[in-house]
């Protein structure tokens, strides 16, 4: 019974966010305010449920782990933002986080997006008994990267055999990957569109078996 | 009317029409199934040998890191590994980065064990076999083998049982995911006292054979946002470990890099890439027939020939009538 009055919301909601399609409508903007807000709802409740109740009221009051209460303390600072007198004690938990953030995260981040990315640029172009597709896959990488960034160095005129055909070869890889990268995003857009289309004719109106 | 003003008017055309012609060519190919062939491409195939490869001893990660947003693309993806991992006996950890993902999570189980579907699979929740575990019975064979002399038989059609705790751990959500996947890396229970269930995860024969990530064989992040390199970042930077991607077809081409550096194993790309998963296990003989996935992949390509012929038509009317000249001569060209 449930599933069936969730099943019929789910659709009626749809359809009334796809109204916008035809001209923007208060049915749209109710489905789209409801959106925000049971999402933020649910957000909520789930953060009560999975961590502030088994990992902090719970110890606190049994009696478990007292020491929960600094970072809890610590974590109410940031409700003194609402506070004009007292707002700057919010900016203790905010350097905290962003400096323990910060810390942990940048060698990682440097390690895994930036030199990993580099070294796989760094590559032979030429491979003894590498198949066809490999070594052309290879030249392209390595070649791509250069002409990309040359197009990218501003501090010469882009004239000249190694600049001016440079920069011109990396618009053109530049072109290509906004191409593929647009095409990909057509193919998602439709996708979810699919998803709905799916979700109306078979789960609403058991019209696909 | 004269071919210009033709042209012109398909220029002008009121934009609902193109909605509507999108509308006909998604909802008509759900009535008349073509079957248009599909060819895995190599990224899926990795993810699913992997897989393949993976037995009891071994465990694989599902990161539900998306919300309801995308979830016609990325769950699809995590019911096709769902299915291929409990044919396999492989134990599975359940993760979301998001809330809202771990309500997905959960409705990716119940469509896997959803017993009115053939193939799937019946769920044993962690206190239905208590009993069981208080006699010892916690090695996978000999708990099933204990089960059903137990009298418990299988629904027909149903392809095997997956017992929570030892098949399955539903860790669910956590605030700062980037923090728990940093501490999943020395203690998996220490970021998950309890599952999404509310069960204890340190009391689970699953943790207790992969207590960290150094233990997990495989973590696939299914993904409509940037949260999937954070497993990159502090999974496979930090400690090694293996992951493979799910992600949006519009996140695919930036993540394609990943693959080529070999800092994943494999990614599937959208719709596509969940329909590809889906052939590969239908070749495989985990599921009988495809599933829904595979079904929007005609409508997928025959929207896109509409798209195309759009193109095409536009480009045509651009030029046709001479808005090219036009627009040349407000350039000042």
């Amino acid at each position: 019974m449930y599933d069936l009055i969730g099943i019929w919301v789910a659709a009626i909601l749809t359809l009334a966010i796809y109204s916008f399609l035809y001209k923007e409508n208060p049915l749209y903007r109710l489905a789209e305010h409801l959106v925000v807000g049971t999402s933020l709802g649910y957000s909520i409740v789930m953060i009560w449920n999975q961590l502030l109740f088994p990992r902090l009221w719970q110890p606190l009051t049994h009696g478990q782990d007292w020491t929960l209460v600094i970072p809890a303390l610590f974590g109410i600072l940031y409700i003194t933002r609402f506070y004009p007198r007292v707002a700057w004690l919010s900016r203790y938990p905010i350097a905290f986080l962003l400096g323990t953030g910060m810390g942990v995260g940048f060698p990682l981040d440097m390690q895994a997006l930036v030199l990993r990315q580099i070294e796989a640029t760094i590559i032979p172009i030429y491979a003894p008994g590498a198949p066809f597709d490999v070594s052309l896959g290879t030249v392209v990488i390595v070649l791509g990267t250069l002409a990309a960034l040359i197009y990218f160095f501003f501090s010469k005129p882009h004239r000249g055999p190694f600049f001016g055909t440079g920069s011109k070869i990396g618009i053109w890889i530049i072109m290509i990957g906004f191409g593929a990268t647009f095409g990909f995003t057509v193919m998602g857009r439709i996708s979810l569109l699919i998803g709905r289309v799916q979700f109306l004719l078979g789960d609403w109106l058991h019209l696909l078996h | 009317m004269s071919a210009m003003n033709f042209w012109m008017k398909m220029l002008n055309i009121d934009r609902r029409w193109i909605f509507l012609a999108i509308a006909v060519v998604v909802i008509v190919p759900f009535f008349a199934r073509m079957g248009l062939p599909l060819i895995p491409n190599r990224e899926v195939r990795s993810i699913y040998d992997c897989i393949d490869s993976l037995g009891p001893r071994n465990a694989l990660m599902i990161g539900w890191d998306f919300d309801p947003s995308t979830d016609a693309e990325n769950q699809p993806m995590g019911i096709a590994l769902l299915r291929h991992a409990f044919a396999r006996h492989v134990p599975v950890f359940m993760t979301a980065y998001l809330p809202l993902g771990q309500g997905l999570a959960n409705m990716a189980l119940e469509q896997v064990s959803d017993t009115t579907v053939a193939g799937n699979f019946v769920i044993v929740p962690w206190d239905a076999w208590e009993p069981f575990r208080a006699q010892g019975a916690e090695g996978r064979d000999s708990l099933e083998a204990a089960w059903i002399a137990a009298g418990h038989r299988l629904p027909e059609g149903s392809r095997g049982w997956v017992f929570e705790g030892v098949d399955l751990a539903f860790l669910g959500y956590q605030p700062l995911f980037y923090l728990v996947i940093l501490g999943m890396g020395n203690s998996i229970a220490s970021q998950f006292p309890s599952d999404a269930n509310g069960n204890p995860v340190a009391e689970m024969p699953i943790i207790q054979a992969h207590k960290n990530l150094r233990q997990v064989d495989l973590a696939v992040t299914l993904a409509g946002s940037s949260a999937c390199v954070t497993w990159i970042v502090y999974g496979t930077a930090k400690v090694g470990l293996r992951v493979a991607f799910g992600v949006t077809a519009v996140m695919a081409t930036d993540y394609y890099p990943y693959i080529q550096s070999g800092q994943i194993i494999g990614m599937m790309g959208g719709l596509r890439g969940a329909a590809d998963y889906e052939v590969l296990e239908t070749q495989g003989g985990y599921t009988s027939s495809t599933g829904r996935a595979y079904r929007g992949m005609d409508v997928q390509s025959l929207a896109h020939l509409a798209i195309i012929l759009m193109v095409v038509l536009g480009n045509i009317a651009y030029f046709a009538s001479g808005m090219r000249k036009k627009t040349a001569l407000k350039a000042g060209r």
